[in-house]
């Protein structure tokens, strides 16, 4: 069974630019627009791994992380940050949101997919 | 990875987002000029430049990427408050918007690469100096002092990313783990050493409890450490307590692995990316890389206090824990709304308003050929209201706010209050107000000279209007309205209104009008529209001095609308562009001659006459004039005008003269035998199907089936060697 991966990010562009290389390397893609949109998915998808962007509109990627931690059902649920912030500061805050991994933009989408196999093997 | 074509379609959409993204930060840039620096005006431009960040980089746009990159540090300085948001700040977070902008069309390629250099130096001043740089009033930061504060050192933030920013290189991706390593890979020439098959790298990973939550599984990592090559030589079980005893969330084993030579030590520390940061981490290497296999292994940067004897490279977090708490993030506003969108091709468009416009002409001439009673029968009037509402409904994809013709306005008039010295608020209204794809592409010039003449010549210098008893700021208010199916555009300046008396001056100097011409105070507004009254005629005279508003007409005019000028001395200007909704439909009056039926556009007719006998006289034996309420106004005959020769001559008091409206020669009486009908037609295009012939607009099909020509009215007045301005003529009356 191929793995399902959610990515969250409210860039059109982005999400496709994923769903396209990600799909290209065996992993089935759903998509949400942003972090409110994001959480909503989750129970709808139930993916084996969330990508998500930290920056979005209505609900961001730390609140995100957070809501999703909170469902028992999630909290073994692999989580990577795929953003251009780089700074320790948020990715320590990721880190303490319940974040598996970060991965800073632009993405070279083999090294995506070697990261995601990483996680979610 | 995804194919070009693919990779081409997405970037599409990366620019219609970055247009998004601009107006968005120009509306939030804007909003703090005027003062509102709340977190999420600010918030909104971050999030809207970070975007634009993101997808460069995704695409390979190296320059767009640098810039915005840097122009985001700035803001999320601000953002964070670490950078007050002065007036200073904000100006040159206005400049740096320009720039991005032009990045952007750069990065579409069209336009050149702009000039960044002096943008990214006072971003990076800002940056340096927390906004207080530059010696210009910071009031709001620096306390009064005797002496100005020393520029504070570069902040770690600004200078650490700044080094990673400039070595990105388009689509290679950094895979990072949550604290940057940092350390110096271990200087071996690996591939000098040849294949061994021995195991000189040395593996201890205990994963701490906290690897094993957020969804982490530290067997992964020993898996991947086995897949290349990593033998388990040891898992130290000791600290496993008994069964009953067992926390399922707790990590209680260590590995040690020994992994061939081969493997390099990046490959080795990419495994642990994703492990936790505080799990323990050795990796260490039997074989010392110096000639001296006796020498120690090279310093480590961490010494792993935990263990003995043999010194070892330790990876563990050096991360210290933010002082600064993470600042939320704003508010999302309406304006974020991921609108729901599907992108259709113009062509495909077209076509079907067109086919809608045969549907329309197949029901007129429904209802032309059936007798009211069946027409009742087949439900036709139902049919006739379904196709007006699909109609309406497919004119409406092709409409988009004009928004879009303003986005342009405020940059240009940041350059023009720059090159003037004037100061200018800008007002914008009705920006949601929809207009057809076609007309929004073509006010843009039109605009630009509006917004253009209203600071060059109506908005006075902040001197003269403190001098006037007016605020030393000029308003210019840029406004649109939808009403029935015309568009207003208005530009208003609160300036000196026109100067009649230098306008006529120039108009007589220029031989525009005659130098004995009486003249209203709108027809010498109008002069200004009037085709060589500007000292430049030509669209690029934007950067010269010449204001070309003969191109404001023309252009407005050719789209089928007017401009319409009001001035008041002392008070100030208004231009009013009123636009048809579409270019497909047109409010029409069929006209009849010499049999045929032609379409006359209703907005280039004023009024219609019958005349009297004697109303209308021959003034030279080809030409005509019409006596209206004490003015003479030329009268052309549509009959003679396209050679209909052989069509019995009518005697005018049997004729209608409409007196139309014309760009070229101002108001002209056009004799027709009748009038037959008003209505909306449907305009077909000669262009497409035959060559487009001069004096004729396109063609209609009417409700009985045969088909009208549509009248270009100014082509046609024109063409007919008309007088350069019936304006003089006025003289004949007094």
């Amino acid at each position: 069974m191929k793995k399902l991966i959610l990515t969250v990010d409210d860039s059109a562009s982005m999400r496709m630019l994923l769903k396209a290389s990600l799909t290209a390397q065996g992993f089935r893609i759903e998509s949400a627009n942003d972090g409110e949109h994001g959480l909503e998915r989750m129970h709808d998808v139930l993916p084996d791994l969330l990508i998500t962007d930290i920056n979005m509109p209505k609900m961001d990627g730390f609140e995100l992380i957070e809501a999703v931690r909170a469902v028992p059902q999630f909290r073994g649920t692999p989580i990577l940050v795929l953003s251009t912030e780089f700074s320790d500061e948020k990715k320590l805050r990721a880190r303490e949101a319940g974040a598996t991994g970060w991965i800073t933009k632009p993405f070279d989408s083999e090294k995506l997919g070697a990261a995601i196999r990483r996680v979610c093997p | 990875m995804p194919v070009s074509d693919e990779l081409d379609e997405i970037q599409a959409i990366f620019f219609e987002e970055c247009a998004e993204g601009l107006a968005v930060a120009e509306q939030g840039l804007s909003a703090m000029a005027a003062g509102d620096v709340s977190k999420e005006v600010i918030g909104g431009v971050f999030r809207a430049v970070h975007s634009i960040k993101g997808g460069s980089g995704a695409f390979g746009h190296a320059a767009l990427l640098a810039f915005s990159h840097c122009f985001e540090n700035v803001l999320d300085e601000v953002r964070g408050g670490k950078i007050p948001a002065t007036a200073e700040v904000t100006k040159v977070m206005l400049a740096a918007f320009d720039v991005l902008a032009d990045h952007v069309g750069a990065a579409q390629g069209v336009v050149p690469p702009p000039a960044d250099a002096a943008a990214l130096a006072a971003l990076e001043e800002v940056l340096a100096t927390k906004g207080a740089g530059s010696g210009v009033a910071v009031t709001a930061v620096a306390p009064a002092a005797p002496a100005p504060p020393p520029p504070a050192p570069p902040p770690p933030a600004a200078a650490e990313p700044a080094e990673d920013q400039f070595g990105f290189t388009p689509l290679v991706a950094t895979v990072e783990e949550l604290d940057p390593f940092g350390f110096e890979p271990v200087g071996v020439a690996l591939d000098d050493l040849g294949p061994d098959d021995s195991q000189p790298w040395t593996v201890r990973f205990a994963p701490s409890r906290a690897a094993l939550g957020n969804g982490a599984e530290p067997l992964l990592t020993v898996r991947e450490l086995e897949r290349l090559g990593g033998v388990i030589t040891e898992v130290d079980c000791s600290a496993l307590p008994a069964l009953r005893d067992l926390d399922p969330e707790e990590s209680y084993l260590v590995w040690t692995l020994s992994l061939p030579r081969n493997v390099e030590e990046s490959a080795i520390a990419e495994c642990f990316d994703f492990v936790a940061p505080d799990s323990l981490i050795e990796i260490t290497r039997a074989d010392a890389p110096a000639p001296t296999p006796a020498s120690p292994p090279p310093p480590p940067l961490v010494a792993d206090p935990g263990s003995a004897g043999t010194p070892v490279l330790t990876l563990v977090d050096t991360v210290a824990t933010p002082a600064a708490k993470p600042v939320p993030p704003p508010e999302a506003r309406p304006m974020d709304a991921v609108l729901q969108t599907i992108r259709v091709d113009l062509t495909k468009l077209d076509m079907l308003l067109n086919l809608v416009g045969e549907l329309v002409i197949r029901n007129s001439i429904l209802s032309d050929r059936l007798s009211p009673v069946d027409q009742e029968r087949v439900e036709l009037p139902e049919l006739a209201r379904l196709t007006r509402e699909i109609q309406d409904n497919v004119m409406s994809l092709r409409a988009q706010p004009i928004r879009q013709a303003f986005s342009r306005v405020p940059r240009m008039l940041r350059d023009l209050t720059a090159e003037t010295g004037k100061q200018v608020i800008l007002e914008i209204s009705g920006e949601t107000t929809e207009v057809d794809k076609g007309v929004i592409e073509k006010i843009g010039d039109p605009l630009t000279h509006m917004i253009r003449n209203a600071v060059d010549h109506g908005v006075e210098s902040p001197a003269d209007r403190i001098a006037a008893g007016k605020p030393a700021e000029g308003v210019i208010k840029l406004s649109a309205e939808q009403k029935g199916a015309r568009i207003f555009v208005r530009v208003s300046d609160d300036g000196k209104g026109i100067d009649r008396p230098r306008v006529r001056a120039m108009a007589i100097d220029k031989g525009i009008i005659a130098a004995d011409a009486v003249l209203s105070d709108e027809e010498i507004d109008q002069l200004i529209c009037a085709p060589g009254f500007s000292t430049a005629a030509t669209i690029s005279s934007i950067s010269g001095r010449g204001v070309g508003m003969d191109v404001v007409r023309s252009n407005v005019e050719a789209l089928g609308g007017r401009v319409d000028i009001t001035s008041t001395p002392g008070v100030g200007t208004t231009f009013t562009m009123i636009l048809p909704l579409t270019l497909a439909i047109l409010d029409g009056m069929i006209v009849r001659l010499a049999g045929q039926r032609f379409v006359l556009p209703l907005t280039n007719v004023i009024e219609t006459v019958r005349p009297e006998p004697g109303q209308v006289r021959p003034l030279t034996p080809t030409s005509e004039v019409i006596e209206l309420r004490g003015s003479y106004l030329p009268v052309k005959r549509l009959t003679n005008l396209f050679g209909f020769a052989d069509a019995p001559r009518r005697l005018p008091e049997e004729s209608l003269v409409i007196i139309v409206e014309s760009e070229t020669v101002g108001n002209v009486g056009l004799m027709v035998d009748t009038i037959d009908d008003r209505r909306e037609v449907v305009i077909k295009s000669l262009d497409q199907n035959l060559y487009p012939i001069r004096g004729l607009g396109g063609a209609t099909i009417l409700g009985d089936g045969s088909i009208a020509l549509i009248l270009d009215i100014d082509a046609l007045v024109a063409s007919s060697g008309a007088m350069a301005s019936n304006i003089p003529l006025k003289g004949l009356a007094a």
